[in-house]
């Protein structure tokens, strides 16, 4: 299970490409659930939320603008 | 970190015998290139070409500096994808869905699928402006386009694949003639890529948007789940990393270097006092002073940075849709054994070159949903990569980030979340800054 063996009989390397080398053992996430809330985490997805309201806001205030909607209120 | 037998395995593994350790190293480079300059090089899609030549057209040289800051940006965001695929061996939707959430997992899925599509649409668009340019109604050209960018990704191999689309990377290399062509003046050239210079008119709103569409041109959502894809496709292995790592950063460099191209190109116009919209329009301006290579040279290259991108953007979809559905999602399987996974590349690819052909379709409307969907996704896909690359629990402490990646990364976070949040806000307020 890597990329280059060495053949010491031959003195060569032998070198195999991904696709034809034998699996090896990934990092799993089976059993582990979903991540860990940490302080970290729970802030940065609190940005991100903070951020996507943000977002939508300003997307509703286009969308008023351009059907005129503001304008009418002005 | 739980390790998991990957569920593909090979009884004898094949190999190529050499003599020499320079060999060894070379050949093991070689086998494990591809996923990381074709993830930088279709980034120089048919927006990128325009929105570089565009930079050229309206500041000349000054924005060149630009390039090189965004060198290591895009390197340090596509290392941490390559690490990341190299250490779990599966894709970036994936990841998101199994470590986050249905929530978040469908949030991210929709995002991007709905940014590329429309992205799809303005490739397809590009092909049509420049093969019609030479000639070749659009009637003809997109579909003709869109059979042949199915043909290229139904042949049951991932290699034959990854071959065609590396000698359509390095087609860009005709950038450089065309860049040498319109003769920039080299003095100025290395002067403008060191020293940022400020533009006649001082900053404007129009030079804030054009920076910003340059950074999010250069780096784009779709390419954090293209490149995971790529590498758990290519069955990289933890060896691999110091490969896929100089692969990613001669992806970056080229990808940058032709960018830089792209704008002495446009600068020529800027030179010459040739306004244009797109680049198209620029190629048969200057016919007359370049002469029909360097038109016919211009036309063909922004068709194939469109069918780089289309063919990138659509596995990218296709690779992240089949991983959430669960489905077989490779291109190593036959058409019939990966249905849903080659439905889904299929249908993208159909659907937008059938939009295309539509008459009077609002292209403006679709470019600048491009942009705030871009601006949307953008700080969220990296914002999870981040904290994937710091999830302990997963990868344990070899594939973590260090303390200085994170100190990078995050930097450059915080930068493009103020200059996602900077683009959406003038797109959707145009009237905020002025």
């Amino acid at each position: 299970m890597s990329t280059m063996r060495i053949t010491p009989e031959m003195n060569r390397f032998v070198v195999i490409h991904p696709l034809d080398d034998v699996a090896e053992q990934k990092c799993s996430s089976e059993g582990l659930g979903h991540i860990r809330m940490t302080h970290g985490v729970r802030i940065s997805l609190r940005i991100l939320r903070g951020y996507l309201v943000l977002m939508t806001l300003m997307l509703g205030y286009h969308v008023l603008d351009l059907a005129g909607v503001l304008q009418k209120l002005r | 970190m739980r390790l998991a037998e990957s569920p593909i395995t090979v009884a004898t593994p094949r190999g190529v015998a050499v003599k020499h350790a320079w060999q060894k190293h070379l050949l093991g480079f070689l086998m494990v290139f591809g996923p990381g300059l074709i993830v930088m090089e279709a980034d120089n899609d048919a927006g990128a070409v325009s929105t570089y030549m565009q930079a050229g057209g309206q500041y000349g040289l000054h924005l060149l500096w630009l390039l090189i800051v965004l060198l290591p940006i895009c390197y340090f965001v596509q290392e941490m994808v390559a690490r990341l695929g190299i250490a779990t061996g599966k894709g970036h939707a994936a990841m998101i869905y199994e470590r986050f959430g249905k929530w978040w997992g469908h949030f991210s899925l929709i995002d991007l699928l709905a940014v590329n599509f429309l992205t799809l649409i303005t490739e397809f668009a590009a092909i049509s402006l420049a093969l019609s340019a030479l000639g070749v109604s659009p009637y003809i050209s997109v579909p003709v386009s869109a059979i042949g960018l199915t043909l290229m990704v139904v042949t049951g191999s991932y290699l034959r694949w990854e071959r065609i689309v590396i000698v359509l990377c390095l087609m860009d290399l005709a950038w450089f003639v065309l860049a040498f062509i319109v003769h920039p003046g080299w003095v100025g050239v290395a002067r403008s890529t060191v020293h940022p210079g400020m533009p006649a008119g001082g900053i404007t709103s129009s030079l804030i948007f054009l920076v910003i569409a340059i950074v999010g041109t250069t780096i784009a959502p779709w390419q954090l789940f293209f490149q995971q894809s790529c590498v758990a496709e290519k069955r990289l292995r933890f060896a691999d990393l110091k490969w896929a790592r100089l692969d990613t950063l001669i992806g970056s460099i080229f990808t940058v270097c032709v960018a830089g191209a792209m704008m002495l190109v446009g600068n020529y116009g800027y030179q010459h006092g040739i306004v244009f919209q797109d680049p198209a329009q620029f190629a048969n301006a200057v016919l007359p002073s370049l002469g029909h290579f360097a038109r016919n040279a211009l036309l063909l290259l922004m068709v194939n940075a469109a069918v780089l991108g289309t063919t990138a953007i659509s596995l990218a979809s296709a690779w992240a849709y089949g991983e959430v559905k669960g489905w077989e999602h490779s291109l190593h399987k036959k058409l019939w054994e990966a249905p849903g996974f080659y439905a889904t590349y299929i249908g993208c690819v159909g659907a937008a070159a059938a939009i295309v052909l539509i008459p009077h379709v609002p292209l403006q409307l679709v470019i600048i949903s491009v942009q705030v969907f871009a601006g949307v996704i953008l700080p969220s896909a990296i914002i999870f990569l981040q904290l994937l690359l710091n999830d302990r629990e997963l990868l344990g402490e070899r594939w973590v980030n260090r303390p200085w990646n994170n100190y990078i990364n995050w930097t450059i976070i915080i930068v493009l979340f103020a200059l996602s949040l900077l683009l959406a806000a003038q797109v959707m307020l145009p009237n905020l800054f002025q």
